[in-house]
């Protein structure tokens, strides 16, 4: 688990960075306390053609009708620095309010794509119901995909590339998840190496804290 | 004009049951005039055939499949019969030669015509020779070539002859006599190929010994293609149904797979940094320059550890 400003790795339940310190407040601070009520597809830089736009609603529909738990957002804008889009990605997952996402999903169920023409840099964020599932590496793959076109520009192409990568590999997801949750005999799990080396350096703790009587030293 | 064609038809099976019944009507040297003619016809005395004639009918081996030196066939008639003829050898390894005479024509006695076949079809592709008399076709007779000639037996010789006459006989004009009287011969031809090859051999008991290796060769080559049409349609009907079933279970998966819905299990997940919905998990990637390609970002760094 990584943090959105500086990427280092942070516990799971932290409430701030514990390395920059960073958490929602200073997003908040940063883009806005208010909730903003957008358009899943919002094209704040203009990118994207009419055309382009009814594609990709209709790829970002696919996704729902297989996957009805979950939808899909894109955002673009123009951010001013490359270093802002991930903590803008984080803030605008949290503080949306999606006006056209299915009714009754949350933004947990969410999956955000920010493209920030400007910069030349793009982010895919997801909700914590997905959180379980998916990891940097998956997303990663799906930006990948779509990486040739955004160089030459084609932001509609390259957006239906990582969208239809990103169902492969919820297709592949959910087959493990539903794989994992079949009934088993779970195998008793062997003690981790480093609870021993703990209860060694805590039994090497006590003895130095109470040194053994002189007839426990003889005997 | 029905009760003319029924009485020609009748005329011509009454004609080739006396041939039939002739005691040689298919030997080496046939002689027409033996056979007593049908009550109430006129009977007139055969003419050999003129002197002239006979080097080009029996001089050589005949060049042409069609031999009408006394230009008996019309030229249209001619031609079409011979690109017949032509197109039968083609087809066909038995050859059909066709000897065209006059009605009131005889073969001389003095020509022996057993001789002039071992002669001159002894050597080649086997060969069925016809002597041919255009308006007066009961007369016909038909001679095999030495390679078949023992392979054929007397009473399939003498059928092959009747039926062709038969189908001559059902038409009223010469040139379509001539026609239907070849078409015939030759759809035997096939038949006697088939009977060779072994195909009916069951039925028929025709023997091999003296069969022609080239004939035999070609046959077998026929009798094997049959076998693998047969094979083939038989296993048509199974092959099809195999496949149509393969493809509605393709398609059924195909659409099972297109409208299936996936359902997550729903996970507790404790929040982080303050997100109620999100923690900000996921990935960056850039796209300024081609000089950055997506694997030297797999890594996923800070901005600022990346600008150092």
């Amino acid at each position: 688990m990584n943090c959105p400003r500086c990427v280092q790795r942070i516990h799971r339940a932290a409430e701030s960075c514990p390395h920059c310190g960073f958490s929602i407040a200073d997003a908040d601070a940063q883009f806005g306390i208010d909730p903003v009520q957008i358009r899943c597809l919002t094209d704040s830089a203009g990118i994207l053609r009419r055309r382009d736009r009814q594609s990709v609603e209709a790829a970002m529909e696919k996704i729902t009708r297989r996957f009805p738990q979950i939808f899909v957002a894109l955002y673009t804008g123009s951010l001013g620095d490359a270093a802002n889009i991930r903590p803008f990605s984080f803030w605008l997952l949290n503080r949306a309010v999606y006006e056209d996402a299915p009714s009754g999903m949350a933004n947990d169920a969410g999956i955000l794509v920010t493209i920030d023409p400007e910069s030349k840099a793009a982010t895919m964020v997801f909700g914590y119901l997905l959180d379980p599932f998916l990891c940097t590496q998956d997303i990663f793959e799906c930006l990948s995909r779509a990486h040739p076109y955004w160089l030459d520009g084609r932001y509609a192409d390259g957006f239906l590339k990582a969208l239809n990568h990103l169902e492969v590999i919820l297709r592949k997801k959910f087959k493990k998840a539903r794989r994992d949750s079949k009934p088993q005999n779970p195998k008793p799990l062997a003690p981790h190496p480093a609870e021993d080396l703990g209860k060694g350096v805590r039994a090497l703790d006590q003895t130095i804290a109470e040194p053994p009587t002189t007839e426990e030293a003889t005997s | 004009m029905k009760f003319l064609a029924h009485f020609t038809t009748a005329l011509a099976v009454i004609s080739v049951t006396l041939l039939a019944a002739s005691p040689t009507p298919a030997s080496a040297n046939p002689s027409p005039a033996e056979s007593p003619p049908p009550s109430g016809e006129i009977v007139r005395p055969f003419i050999p055939i003129p002197e002239k004639f006979i080097p080009a009918y029996f001089g050589k081996r005949p060049e042409s499949y069609l031999i009408d030196p006394q230009k008996l066939l019309s030229p249209s008639d001619f031609r079409d019969r011979l690109a017949f003829l032509n197109y039968h050898a083609s087809d066909s390894a038995i050859d059909l030669f066709v000897f065209v005479i006059g009605a009131d024509q005889e073969i001389p006695a003095g020509v022996k015509l057993d001789e002039i076949i071992g002669r001159f079809f002894s050597n080649g592709r086997p060969a069925v020779i016809v002597f041919y008399y255009p308006n007066s076709v009961q007369r016909s007779t038909l001679l095999l070539s030495p390679s078949i000639a023992n392979t054929i037996p007397q009473t399939e010789q003498r059928r092959i002859l009747e039926s062709a006459v038969m189908q001559a006989n059902r038409k009223s004009n010469v040139s379509e006599q001539t026609e239907q009287f070849l078409v015939q011969v030759s759809i035997r031809i096939y038949w006697m190929e088939q009977m060779i090859s072994g195909k009916s051999a069951k039925n028929d008991k025709v023997p091999h010994a003296n069969l022609n290796p080239a004939l035999s060769k070609s046959a077998a080559k026929a009798a094997g293609f049959a076998k693998l049409q047969e094979v083939v349609m038989q296993l048509m009907i199974p092959a099809a149904a195999a496949f149509v079933t393969l493809v509605i279970i393709a398609l059924l998966v195909a659409w099972r797979r297109l409208t299936a819905r996936h359902f997550f299990p729903v996970h507790q997940v404790e929040t982080r940094l303050g997100g109620n919905h999100a923690a900000g998990v996921g990935a960056v990637i850039t796209f300024a320059s081609t000089k950055v390609p997506p694997a030297s970002q797999r890594e996923q760094v800070s901005d600022f550890s990346r600008r150092f």
